[in-house]
């Protein structure tokens, strides 16, 4: 149970991923909606969490693209990983934290994914990977905090209930 | 904290497990879509995927905001007038081509040469694309039981050549747009009968490579499919030159051409039937 609304919410990602209109790019980038709902969740959580749900993931991603299906998914489950460890290394309350760590993590997982599918054009590839970074950030700042919200209801709600 | 002892932490070992699973995964999908045979696990995945895109894009369009549809007017304005003034220049060709297209006719008929003129197409709908960055695919609607089979052209109405089929499902599949980096499909210069091989740069642009050091090649040459292969039908518009380099050194000539239609552009397409080809 731990894993369905995460996964629920990938699977959503995904399909708003492939339908985003394109006046929403930086950059010639668009937000990665994937990266972002994984970052958001694993933030939260604990590294194998991350792993796990990078795993699914990856899997998805790589399914909609029909292209490098193992460089999504070893991609993907190594920024879960490397998510999931940021909250156990830093306070995570603080919003700059997960705006932050969007870059750096999104920067990660991208270089990766380059390097086993590298691009011709460096300067297409860096300009590229700042939009995304960019609009990781900012998307991540909201789904993160829009998902503890909903998370702190519904414990509020819990012991309401046992109570 | 020896390699040991690290390795013995449980989220390790879960990123192990599952990057070394990722892998096979990975190699899997590789060899069924060379072999163009279905792996179960990747078939459900879709079958999961596929009712969050369809939903996503049916809002999409109702919203009004698939592909470049929400542009400012000014843009849009500017389009339509540039767009008025080729219809009529379109027209005016479109009357000589008929004029053409008869004579062909009469031609052919007096060679006794084989018509084939229509494609068995298949009507599909683009219910996701772009999903990264980094490549230009996308996904349609309708699989293997509608008929589509792997290497299959992508086209649109006007008989543009957008890409082709990458692999299949029951009831989905993923095409790769000309412009993927990934993308290379055999074409040649309408007006020159040259051949090379059309190839996708990532970006906005197309090359035609492999063309001989003296091939016949201006700016404005209409480029199109060639039909090697067998796979993708003959003579489908994949768009036009805009620069030609010749290469002294190798003996070859490159164009840049510039592709008819893009990806983000088309919400509908149809998808050949591999082994045709069209005559223009």
């Amino acid at each position: 149970m731990r894993y369905f609304w995460p996964i629920v919410t990938l699977i959503a990602a995904a399909g708003l991923q492939g339908n985003l209109p394109d006046f929403i790019s930086i950059w010639g980038a668009k937000p990665d909606l994937i990266i972002v709902v994984l970052i958001s969740y694993a933030l939260a959580a604990d590294p194998e969490f991350g792993a796990v749900l990078g795993f699914v993931a990856g899997l998805l991603q790589g399914r909609y693209v029909g292209l490098s299906m193992g460089s999504f998914i070893i991609t993907r489950t190594i920024t879960g990983f490397l998510s999931g460890l940021v909250t156990t290394r830093l306070f995570s309350e603080n919003p700059l934290v997960p705006a932050l760590s969007a870059v750096w993590l999104t920067v990660v997982c991208e270089v990766l994914f380059l390097l086993g599918n590298p691009q011709s054009d460096l300067i297409v590839v860096a300009r590229k990977i700042a939009g995304e970074c960019l609009g990781n950030a900012i998307l991540t700042l909201l789904v993160y905090f829009t998902l503890r919200n909903l998370d702190i209801r519904r414990k509020i709600k819990l012991a309401n209930a046992r109570l | 904290m020896t390699m040991l002892s690290l390795l013995r932490e449980k989220a390790v070992l879960t990123l192990l497990v599952l990057v070394a699973l990722g892998i096979g995964i990975g190699v899997a999908h590789d060899r069924a879509v060379e072999s163009g045979r279905s792996f179960i696990v990747l078939e459900a995945v879709s079958l999961i995927m596929k009712p969050s895109a369809s939903a996503f894009h049916l809002t999409a369009v109702a919203a009004g905001v698939t592909g470049d549809a929400a542009r400012p007017r000014r843009s849009i304005l500017k389009e339509n007038a540039q767009l008025r003034k080729e219809v009529v220049s379109l027209r005016a060709k479109n009357a000589e081509l008929d004029e053409i297209k008869l004579e062909n006719a009469r031609l052919r008929a007096a060679l006794d040469f084989k018509q084939s003129t229509k494609l068995k197409m298949v009507a599909v709908e683009v219910i996701a694309r772009n999903e990264s960055n980094w490549f230009d695919t996308a996904a349609i609607d309708r699989g293997r039981t509608s008929g589509i089979r792997k290497g299959a052209a992508v086209i649109t109405s006007g008989r543009w050549l957008i890409g082709q089929v990458l692999d299949v499902d029951r009831s989905s599949a993923r095409i790769i747009a000309l412009t993927d980096s990934n993308s290379a499909v055999g074409a040649m210069v309408q007006r020159s009968r040259c051949n090379g091989i059309i190839q996708g740069q990532g970006g906005d642009y197309l090359t035609l490579s492999y063309l001989p050091k003296d091939a016949d090649v201006k700016i404005g040459d209409v480029v199109i499919s060639s039909g090697m292969g067998r796979v993708i039908p003959k003579g489908l518009i994949i768009g036009r030159v805009v620069k030609v380099v010749h290469n002294k050194v190798l003996g070859s000539a490159t164009a840049l051409v510039r592709p008819s239609v893009r990806l983000n552009q088309i919400e509908q397409v149809f998808v050949a039937e591999p082994g045709q080809s069209i005559s223009l």
